[in-house]
């Protein structure tokens, strides 16, 4: 299987011999050793997927990228975070996953309300399976654990990607001030509650939320 | 030794009576003790042949001259800050990505047709680079720019490197570079990978290369 490393916070190094991974389109940097790049359809789920990615507006442009050596892979100096998926589902939006094992499945989900409040449309990508894979943040990624006693509430803007038996619930605090413009700039939040991981970003998209 | 890195944005070069070092223009962001900074109109040195050189060459990003006695701090426009060690070997590298070098060292200019022939002036033309590069050869310490951290490649013989010539920094030592591709039809029809043309690096050496595809 191949081996995924972090060379500095902002590189992802992948070792191979001879086996493949799915990466998003163009990030490569550099490799060594033999490789060959090639563009698959519609995020590699076939034409069924394809459909449901143009309609879910979950567009993903991946490269299956096979070789022996090593190969280096970056966007825009993002930082990245490694995930271990052991049959689990990594739900992460399709513009932050930058590589993954070609052992895991992709796949589009809703994700109801959530979604259009981060500005993100209503749909969110699933990565399952057992193995590895790479997301992007913007600054370093914090990985909080939510626990049945411990609930979270994460701002839309902030938030990456999340594993494990998590519940979504959207939440609204907009009152009568926030129509008066007296609100706290902290309209909705996304609370998950369950066992799992959450990722978050130091940092916030421009969202529907962040203006009330 | 001397640049100091303050953080991964600035770095620190300590000016002593009768040394020199040469800066991009405007990148002075702090200094301490007696230094002066006089605008370079040569962009360098070598005289007047290799201004002209370099002003046809379109690698004539403008230097000052730094002299004196003190500790300067350069940074430039929030980019990432490598340094780059050399010990009597060349070093190539695009001009708009020079911070700070040693006075010590000699620059030039090389035309990249001279390496690969006209793959090598396509090259230029591909990563938006133009047909000349500037090389610093000699024993001293440089200062180059990037977008995002740098990480450094060993190049050796038998285990060539290639890099996206958007993500390619700068390089050194005994290498070769020549622009390799893999233009299949899928790239003609727009299905392509997105990673049809890379730098072949091979040789012995090492290559600089950022964590990210956008130039400067």
């Amino acid at each position: 299987m191949a081996t995924f490393r972090l060379q500095g916070s902002k590189v992802l190094a992948v070792d191979m011999t001879g086996d493949t991974v799915k990466a998003k389109n163009g990030s490569m940097v550099a490799y060594d050793g033999q490789m060959a790049f090639k563009k698959m359809t519609g995020g590699g789920e076939g034409l069924r997927g394809m459909v449901t990615r143009r309609l879910t507006g979950e567009q993903m442009t991946v490269m299956e990228v096979k070789g022996q050596g090593t190969c280096w892979f970056a966007d825009r100096a993002s930082e990245i975070s490694l995930v271990h998926l052991r049959g689990e589902t990594l739900y992460v939006e399709s513009s932050n996953l930058l590589c993954t094992d070609a052992g895991l499945r992709t796949g589009t989900t809703f994700t109801g309300l959530r979604g259009a409040s981060q500005g993100n449309g209503l749909f969110t990508t699933t990565v399952e399976g057992s193995g590895q894979a790479a997301i992007m943040s913007d600054g370093p990624a914090v990985v909080l654990r939510v626990t049945p006693q411990y609930p979270l509430s994460v701002d839309p803007g902030a938030y990456i990607a999340h594993q494990g038996d998590l519940r979504q619930d959207f939440q609204s605090g907009v009152t009568f001030r926030t129509f008066l413009g007296e609100g706290g700039g902290e309209a909705f939040q996304i609370r998950f509650e369950g066992d799992g991981l959450v990722y978050v970003q130091p940092s916030e998209r421009n969202t529907v939320g962040g203006d009330v | 030794m001397p640049f100091r890195e303050v953080n991964s944005r600035v770095v620190e070069a300590v000016i002593a009576p009768g040394q020199k070092m040469f800066s991009q223009r405007g990148a002075m962001l702090a200094y301490r003790g007696e230094v002066s900074f006089t605008p370079n109109v040569q962009g360098g040195q070598g005289g007047v042949m290799s201004m002209i050189g370099r002003r046809v060459a379109n690698e004539a990003t403008p230097l000052m001259t730094v002299e004196g006695d003190g500790t300067v701090m350069f940074g430039h426009g929030g980019h990432h800050i490598q340094v780059i060690q050399l010990s009597g070997d060349t070093l190539y590298v695009e001009a708009d990505r020079l911070l700070a070098f040693d006075g010590t060292l000699t620059q030039g200019t090389m035309f990249m047709g001279s390496q690969g022939g006209v793959m090598g002036m396509v090259r230029g033309q591909v990563t938006g680079q133009g047909l000349f590069t500037t090389t610093l050869k000699g024993h001293g310490a440089v200062a180059v720019m990037a977008h995002g951290g740098v990480i450094e490649l060993p190049v050796t013989p038998g285990r060539a490197v290639h890099v996206d010539p958007q993500a390619y920094v700068a390089h050194h030592g005994d290498v070769r570079n020549k622009l390799s591709t893999a233009l299949g039809w899928r790239d003609m029809v727009g299905r392509g990978s997105g990673e049809a043309f890379q730098l072949e690096l091979s040789g012995s050496g090492a290559v600089y290369v950022q964590a990210s595809e956008e130039k400067l």
